[in-house]
């Protein structure tokens, strides 16, 4: 019975973990880099959050609107503003540029916030137990907004003119620009797209979680080690691999102390790296 | 501001954490790798240090192994045990190129990090070890401090030349060679993966020594040291001093250890201008760090300098 509450968990987790990093993984296959500083965007829209809901007591939903487009907006100036100047310049020194920017957007929060915890003012959780299994409704709101969320990116990259925009940029810019496609523009809505969604998992983040300014940037790990599981820069082996992750991270709690997690996560992140460097996806991720 | 103690903190942390610069850039600069978890190295020079010194366990004590040995023995291990821990990362690792090999690093970084966070029997877990052995108490007329310092800088110096010297030599071109065009140096007959294996486990040997300098200097043994911060921060420093030369690398981490230094000791009136200053300290840095990757000053001074002579 144990056993299949850590299993509950760990798909709330895994799906969490997909929120967060779909967007880090659409930046990856669009723009051709790591984006560290994806998680200090998870920061911007959590504490966008609290600031509106605790701070100026609008209600939760509002709030959480108004962050996600704060953050999207947000991820588009640091974009256009810093990384298309130094674009040409490889991946290698745009991830290295992003932990700048991770920097100085946490140091950003860091200074505004202060230290300390925050929660926002939306009552306690009420929880259900199905079958002796304990679940709580903003834990259900992560489940399905995770599958909302995946169900309509796949529609929008699939059905819309940007969307396959989108996709034929990710696989071969030049030949997509020669076909017609506007880059630019392009690229703009696939910043504005992973940094919203960078936003909402910022916004899960403060409904699940009791905010410290230091808690944002921790997410980068798993981030990365969904990312690398799923193969970098592919987008439906993520929602796979961020519930693989999530799950075995906590069930591995049944077995072995909670401070583990992260190392049983990133232990499986080294163990695909050596095996499969490409990935679950199995495609070649240069 | 007591500039005095701050100059001499400048100097010792400065040349600690120069020692790992230097090595960053031998790996980064001339062997073409990116380590994003060189923390990890320096943090296993540092509790190899404290294990090898430390009194065997009593007490409160949860770690199971403490040597009580001399101190020179003790640097000496944490010298090995750095190289130790480089074979073991860089023999898996070294195939991945580019990022997969940055995130590898990262990641085995932070599976250590949570290693020492939790097993309680090598290093007390988050209480780290405390009181770790400084060589000799009384220097005579000479303060403590400057010994520290003395001893950094040596080790920095030390590290400096050597890495000058082995670069200078064939074996050091051979290395740009690698890096500039891998399948040109294999078609020369370079023995290319031996030689970037090497590259990463000599540069490993000074962090780790390095580490256990760390550890005398603070007394401490202990997680929250030794974060992914401290690669981020040596990586920065690396930047800021232009990739390509050995000083730059050294005046880099000098400079930002300064401005981190004077930011600490600021005499501010209230917790939270303090506090303001704190994270003002890391936009800065981080600023610095973008502008300097965006307009490659260094660089420029490199190429000019080269011109005009």
């Amino acid at each position: 019975m144990l056993f299949l509450q850590f299993l509950t968990t760990g798909v709330v987790t895994g799906c969490f973990l997909i929120l967060a990093t779909i967007g880090f993984s659409l930046t990856r296959r669009v723009e051709g880099f790591l984006n560290i500083a994806h998680a200090e965007l998870l920061g911007v829209g959590a504490f966008t959050t609290w600031w509106l809901n605790a701070d100026k007591d609008w209600h939760i939903v509002p709030a959480g609107v108004a962050a996600i487009m704060f953050t999207a907006l947000v991820g588009l100036f640091v974009a256009r503003l810093i990384y298309d100047p130094i674009r040409e310049r490889g991946p290698a020194v745009l991830l290295i540029t992003s932990t700048g920017v991770a920097f100085v957007i946490g140091g950003v929060i860091d200074a505004m916030i202060g230290t300390g915890i925050r929660t926002l003012e939306i009552g306690l959780a009420t929880s259900y137990e199905p079958f002796g299994i304990r679940i709580t409704n903003y834990q259900l709101i992560v489940v399905a907004f995770a599958a909302v969320v995946s169900v309509s990116l796949a529609l929008f990259l699939n059905r819309t003119r940007t969307g396959l925009a989108i996709r034929a940029m990710s696989v071969n810019p030049d030949l997509a620009a020669s076909r017609g496609i506007d880059v630019r523009t392009t690229s703009r809505a696939t910043w504005l797209l992973s940094s919203g969604l960078a936003g909402l998992a910022g916004v899960m983040l403060a409904v699940l979680a009791t905010l410290t300014t230091d808690l944002p940037f921790a997410q980068i790990l798993q981030i990365l080690a969904v990312a690398i599981l799923a193969g970098l820069g592919s987008l439906y082996t993520v929602i796979l691999s961020g519930l693989i992750i999530g799950i075995a991270m906590d069930v591995s709690v049944y077995w072995i102390p909670a401070g583990y997690r992260p190392l049983v996560a990133f232990s499986l992140v080294i163990l695909v790296l050596l095996f499969r460097p490409e990935g679950l996806a199995g495609t070649r991720a240069a | 501001m007591n500039w005095p103690q701050i100059i001499v903190t400048v100097v010792t942390l400065g040349s600690i954490f120069g020692v790992v610069t230097l090595s960053l850039n031998l790996q980064h600069a001339r062997g073409g790798m990116i380590n994003f978890g060189i923390v990890a190295y320096f943090a296993v020079g540092a509790y190899a240090y404290a294990i090898f010194t430390q009194p065997a366990p009593q007490g409160l004590d949860q770690y199971k192994f403490g040597f009580g040995w001399p101190w020179p023995v003790a640097l000496v291990a944490a010298a090995a045990a750095a190289l130790l821990f480089a074979a073991i990362t860089g023999w898996p690792t070294l195939r991945l190129r580019g990022e997969y090999l940055a995130l590898t690093t990262f990641a085995f970084a932070e599976v250590f990090h949570s290693f020492l966070l939790n097993e309680r029997r090598i290093g007390n877990g988050t209480v780290g070890l405390a009181n770790v052995k400084r060589p000799i108490s009384d220097w005579g007329p000479i303060e403590e401090k400057y010994v520290f310092a003395g001893a950094a800088a040596l080790l920095m110096i030390a590290t400096l030349l050597v890495f000058r010297r082995l670069l200078r030599a064939p074996y050091g071109r051979a290395l740009d060679a690698i890096r500039d065009d891998e399948v040109a140096a294999l078609a020369a007959g370079k023995p290319v993966q031996r030689m970037r294996r090497q590259v990463f486990l000599i540069s490993a040997i000074p962090v780790g020594i390095a580490g256990g300098l760390y550890a005398m200097f603070t007394t401490l043994a202990q997680p929250s040291l030794f974060t992914a911060e401290v690669t981020f921060i040596v990586w920065i420093a690396l930047v800021l001093g232009g990739e390509r030369s050995v000083y730059g690398a050294v005046a880099g981490t000098l400079g930002l250890i300064f401005f981190e230094e004077v930011v600490r000791a600021w005499p501010f009136e209230t917790v939270r201008s303090a506090q303001i200053a704190a994270s003002a300290e890391h936009i800065v840095t981080g600023l610095l760090f973008i502008a300097v990757l965006r307009f490659q000053p260094f660089d420029r001074i490199a190429e000019r300098v080269k011109a005009t002579r």
